[in-house]
């Protein structure tokens, strides 16, 4: 997150030459990055400390919502203390390549060794193959709701962790999906 | 699917080099009937021998080499009857060859592997393909002709609004499903060997999804901001 595109570009070359395993997107600005986060899962975000001026309270919200996600702080030379608070690491503008992949390599091996880092593994929980068998079985999402003693609300979360986790979001793909994985066997559906 | 910026188009750009860097452009070509022996020549010379609006090809060239519209242009008629064009025969290529092409790979595949999801996995693309040609045939029947009669200036009220949410709902239910397709192939469906048939089907698969990706850019960017302005205007 910078909106110096000769900052952006530079990081961005850093990062594809070296042995990370990562995709970079430049966003510009807090606000943006906040709505992308509804739509694709963010490891680490890189960000001018500049953004987070009086945006504290923001940033305490997007901690508690997305516990996964490590910050790192671009030093600029002119950064006040407090704001170096809100990073989890930092590396100034004048470091040398290696020092910067180090701090981000620091950043990954810890976010590594935390569970769960990639939202996109399909280890579905058991609630949410529950919520799959009925799903192919052709339950609707109040069906649904009814027998597993749910919400209908946490129907529709537990359906977009499933097409998260899976990268499957069709019904017929997720039938498939299921198959394969000997979740249901074909002779169990009702076609 | 990763969408990188490549160079950005200019008139000046030689059309060998623009091609060399990313050879996604040969498919716009085709889709704008321009021939690929294009020898020294640069866009705007390339453009004057089809008789392409410049601005037009650049503004497509750009999409799909990552750089999208900072501003919405209103095309002159020209331009928007090309596009128009433009965007048929890729549904003629989707429809009479692409999706054919993956249909064969599927049905070889099952017939070959004894896995049951292979049977469930060519259902599931058959089913796939006729929503897909209902769309198309959606465009090419009513979406187009709109925007035609919009351009000729039919102020005709019967003329049904054309819903632009209707249009991209449309299209993030053929790409969704596209990329189920390969999710499931790359990810879920064992199959064992048949490494080249495999491959080409990932071929066709990432060609298309690229291919849909930019055409429904181009829909978005500028058949329905130029809807949009007419009836602005019409309205006013």
């Amino acid at each position: 997150m910078e909106s110096s595109q000769i900052i952006c570009e530079g990081l961005r070359h850093i990062l594809y030459q070296s042995e990370l395993d990562c995709f970079v997107t430049r966003i510009e600005t807090l606000d943006d990055f906040l709505e992308m986060l509804n739509s694709h899962p963010v490891d680490i975000l890189i960000a001018n400390p500049m953004q987070f001026v009086n945006r504290e309270k923001d940033i305490k919200k997007l901690r508690r919502s997305h516990p996964h996600l490590a910050i790192i702080g671009i030093d600029f030379g002119v950064m006040k203390k407090k704001l170096f608070h809100l990073m989890d690491a930092y590396f100034s503008i004048y470091d040398s390549v290696q020092q910067i992949l180090e701090e981000i390599e620091k950043i990954e091996e810890r976010a590594l060794s935390d569970n769960n880092i990639f939202p996109d593994d399909d280890n579905l929980t058991d609630r949410e193959i529950d919520v799959l068998i009925k799903l192919v079985n052709g339950n609707s999402n109040k069906e649904i709701a009814d027998t597993l003693n749910i919400s209908i609300h946490t129907v529709t979360t537990h359906r977009k962790n499933i097409a998260v986790k899976t990268g499957i979001k069709s019904l017929s793909g997720l039938t498939i999906y299921a198959i394969s994985k000997k979740i249901v066997s074909i002779e169990d559906l009702k076609f | 699917m990763y969408y990188f910026q490549k160079t950005k188009v200019n008139p000046n750009s030689k059309m060998t080099h623009l091609i060399e860097e990313n050879s996604a452009l040969l498919l716009m070509m085709q889709h704008f009937e321009i021939d690929f022996k294009v020898g020294d020549l640069t866009v705007s010379q390339m453009c004057d021998e089809n008789q392409i609006g410049v601005e037009l090809f650049i503004t497509v060239a750009n999409l799909y080499n990552g750089f999208r519209p900072k501003k919405v242009t209103i095309f002159p008629e020209q331009d928007i009857l090309q596009i128009i064009r433009f965007l048929k025969n890729s549904h003629q290529y989707y429809q009479f060859y692409t999706y054919p092409q993956i249909s064969t790979y599927i049905h070889y595949l099952q017939e070959n592997h004894p896995e049951t999801e292979l049977v469930l996995l060519e259902n599931f693309f058959d089913e796939y393909f006729s929503e897909v040609l209902e769309h198309f045939d959606y465009e090419d029947n009513v979406a187009f002709p709109y925007f035609i009669k919009l351009l000729q200036g039919d102020k005709d009220p019967e003329t049904e609004f054309y819903s632009a949410k209707e249009y991209s709902d449309h299209h993030t239910d053929i790409e969704l499903k596209l990329k189920d397709l390969k999710n499931l192939l790359m990810k879920y469906i064992s199959i064992e060997g048949d490494l080249i048939v495999r491959r080409k089907l990932f071929l066709e698969l990432f060609e298309l999804e690229y291919d849909l990706f930019i055409h429904s850019l181009i829909e978005e960017t500028i058949l329905i901001p130029l809807g949009q302005s007419i009836e602005k205007e019409k309205h006013a």
